[in-house]
């Protein structure tokens, strides 16, 4: 899969070279993200993800009179590597926007620092409240739990589900997808039997589970990674549990049925990003993903997939003669990028990302459709 | 609070935890007994057990009872690299100096870790850092019910594997040439030397046997688990680390009892508490532990540090 | 014996202090040096090059520098393998983050308070606990590390959890604000270099002779009239102060924290800048942390085998320098011809003790 990854990029680089040759400027793009460390593997998806994008935008000529590179930095996940790349970033006057982190507490890391030195910054994944707050300098495309947790509260309620217990991931993202989906559920009439957060890296679920199983709530509502998720399924299923699983949109990954098998089954979520769309747009993502790459995308990749192209968009509208300055209001005034997430509009004041979700569930080893409750 | 039958699941769910913690304590407490010295590598030397099962697994599609033979070589061999890179060149400063010297038993220390960074980090080039997944056929997932109780059938071959694993020790370290060498060796390496035993050949099989141990632990709890990644040794690696030195540094069985004691604590704990705090208990317990019984509950004598 | 100061007689040339250039005049030139790299040829550089990369990175050494140092104290000095630094840094860092955020206090009282609450929680630590030995003492001091990681990412009431804290003021003094990278260096370079000096006096003196003493055998030195409990209980308050003040130094130079700063990797990170300094060397554990820091940036370049060769490099270090690059047995003569304050000599030329 690496070395795929690494061929890609030479072909790409190469690719782009010879299709713009006679490009007079070069605008690069950073992108930070975890290579390396315990969280690579989100990393190499984006990695992936955004070189297919920005292959497809050099050759379709959006740019005349200049070509976009991407330059990725290992951040290891780990802020004070964060702290340094934006620096690195900002020291390089190439660089117009970044993209990137991943996980919130090292997106803020380095947000201070693009906030304070005015680089634009879009994160694809970066879900903490207080992110877009930072400064006018930062965006996201990924949807907030304050958006999803209510929607799937509506759906939950709808199928006639009165009492939910929540395990969310002690993170800043599981902290808002609770707080989202609570009040959510509370508002429409629903108990919430129990919360019960894990600390990251946790694999084993069973006390969980024993625990919560005990209140006998009438779903239980999964606000965690698919790699967990996975873990917590075939758990449930060990322990004889039935009780019903919805969950958040970053379970979506055709990982997670890969690990979690027939334990999966029934598992419901809403997400913004379906391989089944027809929408040509998507279709072609899916498919060079999957040729490249040997597997199906996933939410992240098509998060990362989306930012890279949002970016992308922003600065063919800014022109060959962008700044950071012009890059950012270009971001800012983004309305309707036709992604393969749906379409993203930032909202002028709060720069939050509005989506349509689809609701999905895993039926007969796939992840299909639900139309209905 | 009610001692109901789901209060019985939590204490056999905190067991489950407890074998898989104790599963690789045993072969990091018989390394640690041989040198005095924390192997970081341990943890990698189970992931390495686990990929090459699954490899196996996924290329030939063996019987399960065939991969264990094949993941012990693998660990045996990988024990006797591990020794001969991270361990051995620490061993060229014979002088009683160097061997007194805390500078070299902290060098030790650390190139095991530097050889855990790079060994892992290698392993996610060749592998990837996603989880991959283990064949349906292969998984020990199975719900086993006894009585109102749920467990997994992995958890029966993970605790089973605990027995034996540690009565073979036991009767190594105690019936046998060897296991006497490994004992004075792990007592005294320069008293050992001066009796004429091969010091250099029994910590060499330390290594191999405690690495054996370690693979076949990565394996099984690979398939308990339902996935592997290069970084699935580092969590159980701490807690085996934490269990070791709870039980006195020296006794196998102590660390063991300890591990399932861990296991049961974080799972009461969870009970109790929300699951986010369950390591609070965990280590305050090692502490206090630690406060009353300074050479951990089955350690003995003072250690000339 | 490592630890003894190689006899100026029998030390090669080089290493020997050369007659004419000794005393006073010597020990001003390398103090002078020292600060002249660390005020004049580092802010030069990043004035010069103009790049802030450079000077995050200057930071983050400078920072680490009095991690490794007072780590260095505690373990290397003292012999008493702490794995659970960080917690002590997180704690400083949330102290001067919860303290200039909740109750708007400037840096003047931040900085010590931050400080004094983690030598606090490190004396609270010490109590029990100094009564374990060797790896006992090191495990325990893992599962306090994890401990307050657990309470820090936990409670959230308190902590805002995994949110973490943001917003946290710049380094400020007297109505200065070190809001430039430049400044904001210098600032940290000044507590780091008051830091490390302090822990020299404290090392390179009698007092340090006594806590090698005690690391060497503490029965030993116990037999001897020094009472080990105690200066062991010091030995771990000073390490956890200075990590407190490092800890508020990064709250107020990042603006932003969260307890993923203070993993048990960070600890282990501490302890291998130390390690590969030099065990019980303070000019070792300076150059580990620089060394530590400056490496993975310097190997950007490469790419995705960064780690690797990260981690080969450390290994290397090791293997081929096992005390560490500026072992303890030359560091402490160099401290003594370099720094102190000259010694007594005894008939025959030999010099003895600190002064």
């Amino acid at each position: 899969m690496r070395k795929n990854a690494i061929l890609g990029a030479v072909l790409g680089a190469m690719l782009a070279t010879t299709a713009v040759q006679a490009a007079d400027r070069e605008i690069v793009i950073g992108y930070q993200a975890p290579l390396s460390g315990d969280r690579s593997q989100y990393g190499e998806m984006f990695r992936n993800a955004a070189q297919i994008k920005l292959e497809e935008f050099n050759a379709s000529g959006k740019l005349a009179g200049a070509k976009v590179a991407i330059t990725f930095e290992d951040s290891k996940d780990d802020p004070k590597e964060a702290r340094n790349i934006a620096h690195k970033f900002l020291d390089n006057s190439k660089i117009v926007g970044v993209i990137g982190d991943f996980s919130s507490t090292v997106s803020m890391a380095a947000g201070e620092i693009y906030a304070a030195e005015k680089m634009p910054q879009l994160s694809q994944t970066a879900s903490h409240p207080d992110f877009t707050k930072l400064s006018p300098w930062q965006f996201r495309n990924i949807t907030t739990q304050a958006f999803e947790g209510p929607y799937n509260a509506d759906w939950i309620i709808a199928a006639g589900k009165k009492t939910a217990a929540v395990i969310y991931i002690q993170n800043d993202w599981g902290i808002s997808a609770l707080d989202g989906f609570v009040s959510g559920f509370k508002a429409k009439g629903g108990k919430i039997t129990a919360t019960e957060a894990f600390n990251p890296g946790n694999r084993d679920f069973r006390s969980i589970l024993t625990k919560v199983a005990r209140q006998k709530p009438d779903v239980i509502y999964l606000a965690m990674f698919y790699e967990e998720g996975a873990a917590f399924a075939q758990q449930r299923e060990q322990l004889g549990i039935k009780i019903p699983l919805y969950g958040t949109s970053s379970l979506y990954s055709p990982k997670l049925i890969e690990l979690g098998r027939e334990s999966v089954e029934g598992l419901h979520l809403a997400t913004t990003f379906t391989p089944d769309n027809p929408d040509p747009a998507v279709q072609t993502f899916v498919k060079e993903y999957a040729a490249r790459f040997k597997s199906e995308p996933g939410m992240f990749a098509a998060q990362a997939y989306d930012a890279v192209g949002i970016m992308l968009d922003a600065v063919a509208k800014a022109g060959p003669s962008v700044t950071r300055e012009s890059l950012r209001d270009a971001l800012a005034a983004t309305t309707g990028y036709p992604g393969v997430t749906g379409a993203t509009s930032f909202d002028p004041v709060t720069r939050e990302p509005a989506k349509a979700l689809a609701k999905m569930m895993v039926k007969d080893g796939r992840f299909q459709v639900v139309t209905g409750p | 609070m009610v001692f109901d039958v789901f209060f019985l699941q939590q204490v056999i769910n905190g067991l489950s935890i407890g074998c898989v913690y104790a599963l690789m304590a045993i072969g990091f407490t018989l390394i640690f007994g041989v040198l005095n010295v924390v192997n970081f590598a341990h943890g990698e030397v189970y992931t390495i057990g686990a990929f090459v099962g699954l490899m196996v697994i996924t290329a030939l599609a063996p019987p399960l009872l065939a991969v264990v033979p094949l993941v012990l070589a693998v660990g045996a061999v990988s024990g006797v690299g591990l020794e001969r890179i991270a361990f051995r060149p620490f061993r060229r400063f014979t002088d009683e100096a160097s061997q007194k010297s805390r500078a070299m038993r902290e060098a030790t220390l650390l190139s095991s870790l530097a050889v855990s960074i790079v060994t892992r980090e290698i392993m996610m080039h060749i592998f990837g850092g996603d989880m991959q997944g283990i064949p349906s056929g292969y998984l020990l997932q199975q719900p086993v019910a006894i009585g109102p109780i749920m467990v997994a059938s992995g958890s029966l071959v993970i605790f089973a594997t605990s027995a034996v694993m540690l009565g073979a020790l036991q009767f190594l370290l105690y019936r046998t040439q060897t296991g006497l060498g490994i004992r004075a060796v792990s007592n005294n390496q320069l008293g050992a030397r001066y009796v004429g035993i091969n010091t250099d050949r029994t910590i060499v099989t330390t290594f191999a046997v405690g690495s054996m141990l370690g693979a076949t632990a990565g394996i099984l709890v690979g398939l308990y688990d339902g996935a592997i990644s290069p970084h699935m040794g580092f969590a159980p690696g701490v807690k085996a680390f934490v269990a070791m030195v709870m039980g006195g540094l020296s006794s196998i069985p102590g660390a063991v009892a300890c591990a399932l004691l861990l296991g049961v604590s974080e799972s009461i704990a969870t009970e109790f508490l929300s699951s986010g705090w369950k390591d609070l208990i965990t280590y305050s317990l090692l502490v206090i532990t630690l406060v009353f019984f300074p050479q951990g509950l089955f350690g003995h004598g003072r250690e000339r540090a | 014996m490592d630890v003894n100061v190689p006899d100026a007689r029998l030390m090669p040339a080089t290493l020997a202090p050369p007659a004419a250039f000794s005393g006073r005049g010597r020990r001003f030139a390398w103090t002078l040096l020292l600060l002249a790299v660390a005020f004049g040829a580092v802010p030069a550089a990043i004035v010069g090059t103009g790049s802030s990369y450079l000077a995050q990175i200057a930071i983050t050494t400078m920072i680490f520098v009095i991690l490794s140092a007072s780590l260095n104290h505690v373990t290397g000095t003292a012999g008493l393998l702490s794995i659970g630094h960080a917690a002590f840094y997180g704690i400083g860092a949330y102290a001067a983050a919860l303290l200039s955020t909740k109750l708007g206090l400037p840096f003047i009282v931040t900085l010590p308070a931050a400080g004094l609450i983690a030598a606090l929680f490190g004396f609270l630590v010490a109590l029990p606990t100094m009564r374990l030995v060797s790896i006992y003492f090191a495990v325990a001091t893992l599962g306090i590390g994890e401990m307050i990681y657990v309470i820090l990412l936990n409670w959230v009431d308190f902590t805002r959890g995994p949110m973490g804290i943001r917003g946290i003021p710049p380094i400020e003094l007297f109505g200065w604000q070190a809001d430039t990278l430049l400044s904001r260096y210098l600032a940290v370079a000044v507590i780091a270099v008051a830091c490390v000096w302090v822990l020299h006096r404290l090392t390179h003196s009698y007092y340090g002779n006594a806590l090698r003493a005690l690391r060497e055998d503490d029965q030993c030195a116990d037999s001897m009239g020094i009472n080990v409990e105690r200066l062991k209980i010091e030995s771990f308050v000073v390490a956890t102060f200075f990590a407190g003040i490092a800890g508020a130094l990064l709250a107020h130079t990042s603006a932003y924290i969260a307890p993923d700063n203070f993993r048990f990797m960070e600890s282990i990170l501490i302890l291998a800048m130390v390690v590969v300094g030099g065990l019980g060397s303070l000019p070792g554990a300076v150059v580990g942390a620089l060394f530590m820091i400056v490496l993975p940036e310097a190997l950007r370049d490469i790419g995705d085998y960064r780690m690797i060769a990260v981690g080969a490099t450390m290994f290397l270090s090791i293997l081929l320098l096992p005390k560490g690059m500026l072992a303890e047995g030359t560091a402490l003569g160099f401290v003594r011809r370099s720094f102190s304050r000259g010694w007594a000599t005894i008939a025959g030329g030999t010099p003895v003790g600190w002064k």
